[in-house]
């Protein structure tokens, strides 16, 4: 099942979403970050840079990567990226 | 194979009511419901004309105001289930027909959006699964097809399986949802799209010029490990791919290409 991020209530009142899907397995170990509308980005849990030039990453707002990057959120996103695709998990030197 | 659609000069709404024709502000449909909008919508159709109806009376109004042999329509959307029976007449006035037998488009104000998109071609708009034949057949926002096999959408790590009895198109065309279960549009284009694969491949190559990330990419196209590049040991091969190390000896440089089959100047050229 698809896990997606608890965010708080005024990035969630803006329609942002951070997912993780369930059909992942050719790509880096990553979040899916969606707004609503078409946009999206994928930040890379092993290395935290986002692995998207387009659209500019600069939309996504500092205040939602900081939330992403703190580290109770990242030990969350990692775990379930781990529980989901344990043949390919964060802590692999392989990518 | 996919026909590519450009942006269609003309597009008609199909529909009775009134609350759904805001979220197709966007892509400038002009809504049609009485039988003398529907026939002047024909007569001024061409084929880059894109209908969406709504009803399927409104889909059947649109062959009775045709005169046979039509023109080309253009292409339809038939947002409504459709009848099997009106599939011919409507597959020779329009050269694209798409419907979906599990209701599977995007809401409407989710589809308006994504067909006026600059990046539709990468979003889906709808679908239909084929459980007999094992198959999914997906509508992308540039009214291309993609049919994928079942077979590729694999149980999670969690256990999660798909439920192909519960189908649907979610997050702007970003998702793909069979129950529980949910793929990345992007995976599955990456999969099994490969004009997209080699637009990813091209843009990924842009902005990755490293000397590891060019070693990464030539250690993957030759099948080898990490392991296999002794007497360096994997952990060093992992380093030098991932940008830690910040100079990288002419000697080290000369192992891996060996390695690789190519010469040590080459490597950064992949």
């Amino acid at each position: 099942m698809a896990r997606e991020l608890s965010l708080p209530t005024q990035l969630k009142r803006a329609r942002w979403k951070v997912k993780i899907q369930d059909k992942e397995t050719r790509e880096p170990p990553h979040v899916s970050i969606l707004i609503r509308g078409t946009d999206k980005w994928r930040l890379n849990l092993r290395t935290g840079q986002m692995m998207d030039t387009i659209p500019d990453p600069s939309e996504v707002p500092d205040e939602l990567l900081q939330i992403l990057r703190t580290a109770t959120n990242w030990r969350w996103d990692i775990d379930a990226w781990d529980e989901m695709y344990p043949d390919n998990p964060v802590a692999t030197d392989e990518d | 194979m996919a026909t590519v659609i450009t942006r269609p000069r003309k597009n008609i709404l199909l529909d009775r009511g009134t609350s759904r024709a805001k979220w197709f502000t966007r892509i400038n449909a002009e809504s049609a419901s009485s039988s003398t909008r529907i026939r002047d919508a024909v007569a001024h159709a061409s084929r880059d004309t894109l209908w969406l109806s709504f009803e399927r009376n409104l889909t059947r109004s649109v062959l009775r105001a045709t005169d046979w042999p039509s023109p080309p329509l253009g292409c339809v959307v038939l947002l409504h289930r459709p009848d099997i029976e009106t599939l011919p007449a409507l597959s020779s006035c329009f050269h694209k027909v798409i419907f979906s037998l599990d209701n599977g488009f995007l809401p409407p104000a989710q589809l308006g959006e994504v067909l006026s998109a600059p990046n539709r071609e990468n979003l889906f708009i709808g679908g239909s699964v084929n459980r007999q034949d094992g198959t999914v057949t997906l509508w992308r926002g540039n009214l291309a097809s993609l049919t994928v096999p079942l077979s590729a959408f694999k149980p999670a790590g969690d256990g999660t399986k798909p439920d192909f009895t519960r189908f649907s198109i979610r997050d702007y065309g970003h998702t793909v949802r069979f129950g529980e279960y949910e793929a990345a549009a992007d995976a599955i284009l990456y999969e099994f799209d490969p004009r997209y694969r080699r637009v990813q491949s091209k843009a990924r190559i842009a902005s990755e010029r490293s000397f590891g990330a060019s070693l990464r990419r030539l250690r993957k196209q030759r099948g080898l490990r990490r392991e296999d590049f002794g007497p360096l040991s994997a952990k060093t091969i992992g380093r030098i791919e991932q940008s830690k190390v910040t100079h990288v000896r002419d000697n080290t440089r000369r192992m891996i290409a060996k390695t690789l089959g190519v010469s040590a100047d080459e490597i950064e050229t992949y």
